[in-house]
């Protein structure tokens, strides 16, 4: 792990929110999330379906495109605030110094181009390379990310492809021009886990090599366990706890952290029923003033009602519940 | 996909066989009517109407008869009118149908490059002004007829401001081969008149079509790669829109040539294959009707033909499933 | 579960035709090679296997949205294969597709709402009123809020499009379901809430699953049986709880091994098989064993001869020359 605090950190979010008006009223996708990632160091975020991670990470590049959404807050890539520069001065960011790994492969192409035209397009885009230079390289990406006979497979349509094979496809995409930072949202979802463990190791050397920085956006706590150096956890649009992976996963602090842990199916037992986290999933209408998670937690108190602090320090969380009262619970559990 | 292509080419020629087949039953095989007669119009004399039944076997077997029909209009080429008494049926057919083609084709060239320059800077400006100007324009555009439109234009050219269009011909048409330049002369205005119809159309489509793939997933990461806007419009988003037009302007293209673009053959004075099917109904000129419907199907199958190989080709997936 | 076989496939074969190395040269890509399996009424049958393997295209030749190019598929005792569509349509009715993709299997310009109710109103599945209230029920039991009806599937994160998906295929009481990874999109607690209720539904209206996924714990949970694909072929087959404690065929053990380890200290550390050669293409098959060119045990027997899935004890099918016994 080369976690360096006193570095200035590479990307700086202070505070972002991103909120949607929609027919049924105001949909605050991202409500005030803060996070840095330093040189090298890679950054995990986990969270609810729905909580807001691909939209900050959308936003932070500026590919929120809705008419209707309205982004505030600060980001600083490399201490450049960059939340609102255009299009113009974004586009040598954007696949250059910041790749961008989606989470849906099946639709993250273009139809109607050969995989290898596509990563062609983005190399050529922030490099010198010639035509045939730059499809070498896409034939060697595809290679290292497992895809089996690259220099066929490199004409081949996305529809031709796998949905597995698509995510490699964006996977090789991103980290075709050596970014500063990686951003993965879910990029091992569509992929067994032997090819998710050569993917994982790519990033790793990416990190390795080039020194860069790593967001993954996962639901998988293996793959956070296995990459991530720090870990953000969302709920409803805000961060919830966030610190270094061990503590985070060994002493989690917030509730939803802890149903979130123990909803995970693990390999070596089996059974009758995964725990789950009571109630229904949130809607992003009605969030709660208070703490967003009061009304699926078992140990909701009065203090609830009002919006619980963000705890200073490395590990930190967004829970009323004081220390001692955490440890007399997590013990009373097991 | 050359197999394709000459699979779907095999197709067209099924289909206009059983065009023909169709339009031969209905104005030949219709029970209770005499075929003779129909052919040789009103008030023809007993000795027309026997030439007529021998002409064309009326008293033999069906096959037979649809053979010989077919003989005669696309091989012999001399079946003939017998309302214009012996006006044959293909010249005229062959006389009107390149000043229709040049109509449309000319006119086809000016929407396309305005209907497709119109939806995209509408689509590149969703949510400022100029967006609702154009698809206001376009909804206008459509909305004019023709004949109102055409004769404005006229009124204008001809009449009201006529010493400023001195250099405009009197309406009608001259042969692309005769004067290149008296061609285009001509038919500048009639290009102009339909072209307007039509662009309103293609630029309100092309500007949802792409509006919508604009909101797509791979818009999004050709925005990640760090593309440009207006890449990322025309390789990505208008790339894939095509589709959509190209079927449309297959539709469009087919059934003007076919002689839907009366209204304005009759507006400029212009011979074509519209006119000449308007006034073969007027006379109930059998032959030539026949001969304009068979005409006007085999633009149509062939448009929708090149349609959908041009789908192969702009769409892969269309493209695997054959 | 019971001895009654709801769908069988026998030898199913599908190849796609690809542009080869040379002009003209005619290749074929074969995604699924000759795979004989039987579902059984009220099981859930995992699948399991490298990504690019064929399990996506043996889900969509088993429900016949794609014609195989040889073998039989038959559902309840009829000859699925061959049949035109319209002969297939009541059938189809019977088997849903919960789809990998949720998003570009949602049209873009109907909402949520609209599509989880149209296959019910194109069965005529009852009044308005009535289809209206069994979409919200839907959206609840999948946990989605009902007040998304009128959302397009663009205003959605990956988890709750694919939770629109789950809710279509249970729109029309299916008795087979077939769930191309459901789950991979889910957050672990919306995972476990939606496998869950799967499970809810298979005692409540007997359903059955095919079930395809990439998280082995994910598959362990929900499955009664797992078949383990591998290049097109199904390698080994057996009950899962056999199957996760004694591996019998080496692509499972590896397999088993990768599995990223949670790193709370509730786990024993596993040691990593690591695969090595070359990632398997289906347009150019080994000679015998498919694994062979990545197996740490392959002999010169594995290098000619295609081993064949033999049921080596009962239940436990596996092909494989040199299976591993501990
Ligand atoms: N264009 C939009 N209009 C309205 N609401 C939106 C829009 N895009 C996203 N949302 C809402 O914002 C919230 C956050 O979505 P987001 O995609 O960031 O979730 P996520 O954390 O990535 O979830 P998942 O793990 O399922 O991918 C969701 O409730 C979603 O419905
Ligand atoms: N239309 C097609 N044309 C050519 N090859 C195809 C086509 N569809 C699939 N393939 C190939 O068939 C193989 C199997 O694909 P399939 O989608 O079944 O894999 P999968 O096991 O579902 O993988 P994943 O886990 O990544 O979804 C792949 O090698 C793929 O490239
Ligand atoms: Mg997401
Ligand atoms: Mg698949």
């Amino acid at each position: 792990m080369s976690t360096n605090e006193h570095a200035a950190p590479v990307l700086e979010l202070t505070d972002l929110s991103v909120s949607f008006s929609t027919r049924q009223g105001l949909i605050r996708a991202v409500d005030g999330l803060s996070l840095s990632v330093g040189r090298g160091e890679v950054h995990g975020i986990v969270g609810e379906s729905g909580s807001g991670k691909s939209v900050a990470m959308y936003s932070l590049l500026g590919l929120t495109r809705d008419a209707n959404a309205s982004i505030t807050g600060s980001v600083r890539f490399e201490g450049r605030e960059i939340l609102g520069s255009g299009d113009k001065a974004m586009q040598p960011i954007r696949g250059g110094e910041i790749g961008m790994i989606f989470q849906d492969p099946m639709t993250a192409l273009t139809p109607v181009y050969t995989v290898g035209w596509q990563i062609v397009e983005q190399i050529r885009q922030h490099t010198d390379l010639t035509k045939a230079q730059a499809k070498a390289r896409a034939i060697e990406l595809l290679g290292e990310v497992g895809i089996p006979d690259a220099k066929r497979r490199v004409d081949s349509y996305p529809h031709e492809f796998s949905g597995g094979m698509r995510q490699r496809v964006v996977i090789a995409m991103a980290m075709s021009c050596n970014p500063k930072l990686l951003i993965a949202d879910e990029p091992t979802t569509a992929l067994d886990v032997t090819t998710q463990a050569q993917i994982l190791d790519l990033m790793s050397r990416l990190r390795d090599v080039h020194n860069s920085s790593i967001v993954i956006i996962t639901h998988d706590m293996g793959v956070i366990a296995e990459m991530a150096d720090r870990v953000t956890v969302m709920y409803a649009g805000r961060p919830i706890e966030a610190g270094p992976e061990l503590d985070v996963v060994r002493h989690p602090r917030h509730p939803y952290t802890w149903g979130l842990l123990g909803a995970v199916p693990r390999i070596g037992e089996r059974s009758e029923r995964l725990a789950t986290i009571a109630g229904n999933v949130m809607s992003p209408l009605d969030v709660p003033v208070g703490c967003a998670f009061a009304p699926r937690c078992a140990y909701v108190m009065d203090e609830c009602a009002a919006r619980p602090p963000w705890s200073d320090g490395d590990h930190r969380s967004a829970c009323w519940l004081s220390d001692t009262q955490r440890v007399a619970l997590r013990r009373k559990e097991s | 996909m050359l197999l394709f292509i000459v699979r779907r080419l095999i197709s067209a020629f099924l289909v206009m066989f059983s065009i023909s087949v169709v339009v031969f039953l209905i104005f030949f095989a219709t029970p209770g009517v005499n075929p003779a007669a129909r052919i040789a119009g009103r008030s023809a004399s007993p000795e027309v109407l026997a030439h007529v039944a021998a002409e064309f076997g009326l008293n033999r077997p069906l096959p037979i008869r649809y053979g010989l029909m077919m003989w005669h209009l696309l091989f012999q080429q001399d079946l003939t009118s017998y309302v214009n008494i012996g006006v044959k049926v293909i010249p005229q057919i062959t006389g009107a149908a390149p000043i229709t083609l040049s109509l449309i084709v000319g006119a086809a060239v000016l929407w396309l490059l305005a209907g497709v320059a119109g939806g995209l800077v509408a689509a590149a400006n969703r949510g400022k002004w100029i967006d609702p100007l154009i698809m206001f324009g376009g909804i206008a555009a459509v909305s004019i007829p023709a004949y109102w439109l055409g004769e404005v234009v006229n009124l204008v050219t001809q009449n009201k401001f006529h010493s400023l269009f001195s250099w405009l011909p009197a309406p009608g048409y001259v042969s692309i081969t005769q004067s290149p330049w008296q061609w285009a002369l001509h038919l500048i205005f009639p290009w102009i008149t339909l072209a307007t119809l039509y662009a309103g159309v293609y630029a309100r489509v092309l500007r949802a079509e792409l509006v919508n793939a604009l909101n797509e997933d791979y818009v999004r990461t050709a925005r990640a790669k760090g593309l440009s806007e207006r890449r990322i419009l025309v390789k990505h988003a208008l790339r894939c829109s095509l589709v959509a037009i190209v079927s449309l302007f297959g539709l469009d293209f087919g059934s003007l040539v076919g002689g839907a673009a009366l209204l304005t053959e009759v507006v400029f004075g212009l011979n074509g294959i519209g006119m000449l099917t308007y006034n073969s109904l007027l006379n109930l000129d059998l032959p030539v009707i026949m001969g304009c419907v068979m005409y006007g199907a085999f633009f149509i199958v062939l448009a929708s033909a090149v349609v959908d190989v041009l789908y192969a080709f702009l769409d892969p997936r269309v493209r695997s499933v054959h | 579960m019971s001895d009654e076989v709801l769908l069988r496939a026998t030898d199913v074969v599908k190849s796609f035709p690809i542009r080869g190395g040379k002009l003209g040269t005619k290749k074929v890509a074969t995604a699924v090679n000759g795979v004989s399996l039987d579902i059984f009424k009220g099981e859930t049958l995992g699948i399991v296997g490298e990504s690019g393997c064929g399990k996506s295209t043996l889900a969509r030749c088993l429900v016949q949205l794609m014609p195989v190019t040889s073998g039989t598929v038959s559902f309840k005792g009829e000859v699925l294969t061959g049949r035109s569509r319209r002969q297939l349509r009541d059938t189809r009715r019977d088997m849903q597709l919960v789809f990998q993709d949720p998003y570009a299997s949602l049209n873009p310009r109907r909402t949520v709402g609209d599509i989880v109710a149209d296959p019910m109103r194109i069965n005529k599945m009852g009044t308005d009123a009535v289809i209206n209230a069994r979409v919200a029920d839907l959206f609840k039991t999948v946990g989605l809020d009902p007040s998304y009806v009128q959302r397009y599937p663009h205003e959605f994160s990956g988890g709750q499009r694919q939770r629109v998906g789950i809710a279509r295929a249970l729109s029309l009481n299916p008795s087979l379901v077939v769930a191309d990874e459901p789950v991979s999109a889910l957050d672990v607690s919306v995972q476990a809430q939606v496998l869950n209720l799967m499970s809810d539904l298979q005692d409540e209206f007997g359903l059955t699953y095919l079930f395809i996924a990439h998280d082995l714990g994910v598959v362990r949970h929900v499955s009664d049986r797992v078949g383990v694909m591998y290049l097109g072929q199904l390698v080994e087959l057996a009950d899962a709880d056999a199957l996760y404690d004694e591996p019998l065929h080496p692509y499972t053990n590896a397999l088993l091994s990768a599995v990223p380890q949670l790193n709370d200290g509730t786990e024993v550390p596993r040691e990593r098989i690591v695969l090595s050669g070359d990632v398997p293409d289906p347009a150019d098959r080994p000679s015998g064993c498919p694994f062979n060119p990545r197996c740490p045990s392959a002999t010169d027997q594995c290098r000619t001869e295609v081993p064949v899935l033999l049921e080596i004890r009962p239940k436990r099918f596996v092909a494989c020359h040199h299976p591993l016994t501990f």
